[in-house]
């Protein structure tokens, strides 16, 4: 018996480093083949006028590759372009260029540089397929460029810090251009627009980044209908003018401490209108900002629905804020002007039934106050005694941001995001459980008992 | 042993045929009745402010009606006298005070499921979205402040001479917990250095069972991050199982360290008659 057991024990240490040499070798093998039978782009490149376009047959390329010339390649799902050096995987250096379907892994690691490096205008990018571990697209001095379909993810698997990973689609002083449609995940900043004008962001859905969108001088660019999840903070916006922030949505960016889903910080005659913040820490914060209208947004179930810090002359139309923790809170933010919003934990009072109250609605500083002095008192978030101290103080009241007219009833029915019907199921049955058992010691301990 | 758990059974009777004990069972299932019907149009899920608020009007309720109950059930003895005639048996003072608390922690356990169970077999009945993990959060939060200030009517009940005295007590003890908290901790914390606020706060938090429940839930519920950076790795942690841990001895302290003080009361009293 002892014989035996020996036995299997000794052809174990023998089999498995056996076993683990061959997988490490037939790796090794097949990384190399599958680098033997990739063809370099830039041959092909090199090879094409201007002006042409081709069709890449199905395979494994390698880059990096300069294109300096117009041309037009196009993939297809079995097309990919491994680019293990420090360069670009692809360099557009020429105006026109179109590229479209094709897998790209940019794999050289510790290093900032992009997938994708455009310096010529109307470049045109779609269907990307992009795994990165430096930044994603580049746009450097070009104009109107369309970036569409794309998706964009980071190669490693592991989570590291986002400050070691590069941005998504990072554009610097490029106008005009057109950002629609991609899916981008796991990078620092999904969508950075620096000194870019008139940019038009659409319809990306971004997630587990640190910004979703963060645009710096970006004056006149529209950011719409967007969504983005369980990022740091959704959408970033800063040091803008006349820029339209409408119809995205952000949800669940209550991870970090610093989480919001909007926030705008030296903002200027700007709109923010109908976006829709869920279950975020700050669902708009509001900082330095003037002159900007904010209407019909929905700002639902976050810990603080707006927060307001030095924010005068901006207009607040008809938002809508429901379930949050704590709905305001404003700090030298008096000269705005409020007027028709819905605030669910209010009780206002409309004696001429024309549907607003006739009490205005305040936001009590006090809290905001206090953890700006002394941030240790955060602790104190929401806690009933807090909620209590806060009531009492009511001196300043003419001094607090006001709702003169805030809306009795909401006048939109939101469907939320979250699917949590099924555990209904569970809550019931638990529930039964409880019943039952309360129930049976309340007669078999207590009232039949002798 | 046996003794303990003689008492236990005996204040689980005592407890059942008690009026109190039934009138706050209404008062608490009328009042977990009333939260549901106000957020039937919510989705009761993580933290928000639907579940802020339950926690704060659990809050309000539990602590008082737990520091009540204990702490007459324990002058009741010395009232009714059969306190002295346990004493001449040869039955030993722990056990005595385990099984009392024991025996309460039962009964009002009892009435806190009674109420949570009532509560989520008619919200599933009638789909109000409930989440299964934030419903569970909400029994534990509520366990936990019952077996919590338990400890604290003990004590209240063994140093009043009366129920009236215990009830002056328990109001005091219940608003300065839960109610004036932050007002004294932020006056008295103002006359200290600036950095000594948030070392005091947090060790101040862990004697105060209300804010420490609170805090604890709140965090699981993945609220942490309002807290701001200040507790920036206290949240992290506490997000993950070693955080539970921690707030399960945290708890076995508070209840291991009031039993004892409490059998010392009890003790010495024995012994001077």
């Amino acid at each position: 018996m002892k014989k035996a057991r020996r036995t299997i024990i000794y052809s174990l240490l023998l089999i498995v480093p056996l076993t683990l040499c061959n997988v490490l070798y037939l790796e090794k093998v097949l990384a190399s083949s599958s680098t033997d039978q990739a063809i370099s782009l830039q041959t092909i490149i090199d090879q094409l006028d201007t002006g042409d376009s081709v069709e890449l047959p199905p395979g494994t390329y390698t880059g990096p590759a300069i294109i300096d010339k117009k041309l037009s390649i196009r993939g297809n799902s079995k097309v990919t372009l491994l680019n293990q050096s420090r360069k670009p995987a692809i360099s557009i250096l020429s105006d026109g260029v179109h590229l479209q379907d094709i897998q790209i892994k940019h794999t050289a690691s510790g290093d900032d540089s992009p997938a994708i490096q455009v310096k010529a205008d109307q470049v045109i990018l779609e269907n990307l397929t992009i795994q990165t571990s430096g930044y994603g697209i580049m746009v450097r001095d070009a104009d109107r460029g369309i970036l569409q379909n794309n998706t964009i993810k980071w190669f490693k698997p592991e989570a590291d810090m986002p400050k070691q990973k590069g941005n998504g689609i990072d554009l610097y002083n490029s106008h005009d251009t057109q950002i629609k449609n991609n899916k981008i995940t796991g990078l620092r900043d999904a969508i950075y627009l620096e000194k870019s004008r008139n940019a038009w962001v659409q319809k990306n859905k971004l997630s587990h980044t640190r910004y979703g969108i963060h645009c710096m001088y970006i004056d006149g660019s529209s950011v719409i209908d967007n969504e983005g999840e369980y990022n740091i903070t959704g959408a970033m916006v800063m040091g803008v003018k006349n820029v339209v922030v409408s119809g995205n949505s952000f949800r669940k960016q209550s991870q970090n401490v610093h989480s919001q889903g909007i926030l705008l910080y030296d903002v200027q005659s700007s709109s923010i209108t109908q976006n829709v913040v869920e279950g975020n820490r700050v669902g708009i914060y509001m900082e330095q900002s003037s002159k900007n209208l904010l209407s019909n947004n929905a700002v639902l179930r976050n810990f603080i629905g707006i927060q307001l810090l030095n924010s005068n002359h901006n207009q607040f139309r008809s938002n809508e804020f429901i379930a949050n923790v704590i709905e305001a809170e404003a700090t030298d933010s008096e000269k705005n002007e409020m007027t028709g919003n819905y605030w669910d934990s209010f009780q206002g009072l409309d004696l001429n039934d024309d549907g607003t109250s006739d009490i205005p609605y305040a936001i009590n500083p006090f809290y905001q106050r206090l953890v700006s002095q002394t941030p240790a008192y955060q602790l104190f978030f929401q806690s009933p005694g807090m909620t209590f101290l806060s009531d009492m103080f009511t001196n300043g009241r003419d001094h607090w941001s006001k709702d003169p007219s805030p809306l009795m009833k909401s006048d939109i029915y939101h469907i939320s995001s979250v699917e949590s019907k099924k555990g209904s199921d569970d809550v019931l049955i638990i529930g039964l459980f409880l019943l039952c058992c309360a129930i049976s010691i309340i007669i078999y301990l207590g009232v039949l008992r002798r | 042993m046996a003794d303990m758990i003689q008492v236990a059974r005996r204040e689980i009777k005592m407890g059942f045929r008690n009026p109190w004990a039934y009138s706050f069972l209404l008062l608490f299932c009328a009042f977990s009745l009333s939260l549901l019907v106000i957020n039937s149009q919510h989705i009761v899920q993580g933290y928000s402010g639907v579940t802020g608020s339950m926690l704060n009007l659990i809050l309000y309720l539990l602590p008082l009606m737990t520091l009540f109950l204990g702490s007459f059930s324990l002058t009741a003895e010395k009232e009714e006298g059969s306190w002295q005639l346990l004493s001449t048996y040869p039955i030993g003072t722990l056990s005595f005070i385990v099984g009392k608390y024991i025996g309460l922690s039962i009964v009002l356990l009892t009435i806190v499921a009674f109420g949570y169970g009532l509560m989520g077999f008619i919200s599933g009945l009638i789909g109000t979205s409930f989440d299964a993990t934030t419903y569970f959060l909400f029994i534990v939060f509520s366990c936990g402040l019952v077996l919590l200030f338990l400890t604290l009517a003990l004590l209240v009940g063994s140093l009043s001479k009366n129920r009236w005295q215990a009830l002056t007590v328990s109001v005091s003890i219940w608003f300065f917990a839960v109610i004036g908290w932050p007002t004294i901790l932020i006056s008295a914390l103002g006359l200290m250095p600036y950095v000594w606020i948030k070392p005091v706060l947090v060790a101040l938090t862990f004697i105060n069972p209300a804010e420490l429940v609170r805090l604890f839930v709140v965090i699981k519920l993945g609220g942490g991050s309002i807290l701001g950076p200040e507790y920036y790795q206290w949240v992290q942690w506490i997000q993950r199982s070693s955080g539970s841990w921690l707030f399960t001895a945290v708890c076995v302290l508070w209840i291991g360290f009031s039993i004892i003080v409490v059998y010392r009361i009890w003790e010495r009293g024995r012994s001077h008659g």
